[in-house]
């Protein structure tokens, strides 16, 4: 057990454990939030794992959901636009989503370093780009999706 | 020691399909069962087969709720309809 895959392991219990509880409890904007949350950090689990298995074809999981994971939280956005506009999302929930945008590309950059050029890193970078771009994007839709709803409410 | 990303992974696995029991509301459950289905892939990772864990990734995370959240809103908009039709006037 090497110290990527020790990584792996804490980032399950201490990341996406409380992403668990957080999906499971309190009201919707919260639980879509640790939705997207729990997504971010299972993609970074994913590359961590590919990383200490030495295997780079693990990567591709990490591309997958990093994909799916953006377009999964504008579902909810979208389909659960009565509730969150019933409840609106906080200031603070929408600081949360963009400090979740900022804070993936530092923690792929590591694994960046030690991939080396070729393409797993092109891979990676990708990633990267695609997990700061959904996370950005998807926040953006929670807040804005919200507001529109409580204009067209109130007018 | 090794076994310890599968302890972990199955733990995740056993929490979350037990918060999505408990979970009452069908939309509020369908962003459980997204999470379960991002555990099972992390358990199909640990257990060295990526192949199943893209598909539990595709329909775990994507498919399974997109559905069950446009199940719900099509029965709630039906059932507003009829709820509307039967009013008396």
């Amino acid at each position: 057990m090497n110290g990527w895959l020790v990584a792996a392991a804490t980032l399950l219990v201490l990341g996406v454990g409380p992403a668990l509880w957080g999906a499971a409890t309190g009201p919707v904007r919260r639980r879509v939030v640790a939705q997207n949350l729990a997504t971010l950090l299972v993609c970074l689990v994913m590359l961590l794992l590919a990383q200490g298995y030495a295997r780079p074809a693990y990567i591709d999981l990490g591309l997958v959901l990093s994909v799916l994971g953006p377009a999964g939280t504008l579902v909810y956005a979208r389909l659960l636009a009565d509730e969150l506009a019933a409840v609106p999302p906080t200031a603070r929930v929408a600081r949360a989503m963009t400090t979740l945008s900022v804070a993936a590309p530092p923690l792929v950059l590591p694994l960046c370093v030690v991939t080396g050029p070729g393409r797993s890193l092109a891979k990676l970078l990708v990633i990267g780009a695609l997990l700061m771009a959904g996370n950005t994007v998807s926040g953006r839709a929670m807040a804005g999706g919200a507001h529109l709803q409580r204009e067209t409410h109130d007018g | 020691m090794a076994d310890l990303l599968i302890v972990l992974a199955l733990t995740l696995v056993v929490a979350a399909a037990t918060a999505a029991v408990f979970t009452r509301n069908p939309a509020r459950q369908a962003l459980v069962l997204a999470l379960l289905g991002l555990a099972l892939a992390v358990v199909f990772t640990v257990l060295q087969s990526p192949d199943v864990a893209l598909s539990q990734l595709a329909v775990g995370s994507a498919l399974t709720p997109l559905m069950l959240l446009l199940a719900v809103r099509k029965v709630r908009g039906r059932g507003r309809h009829d709820g509307r039709a039967r009013e008396p006037r």
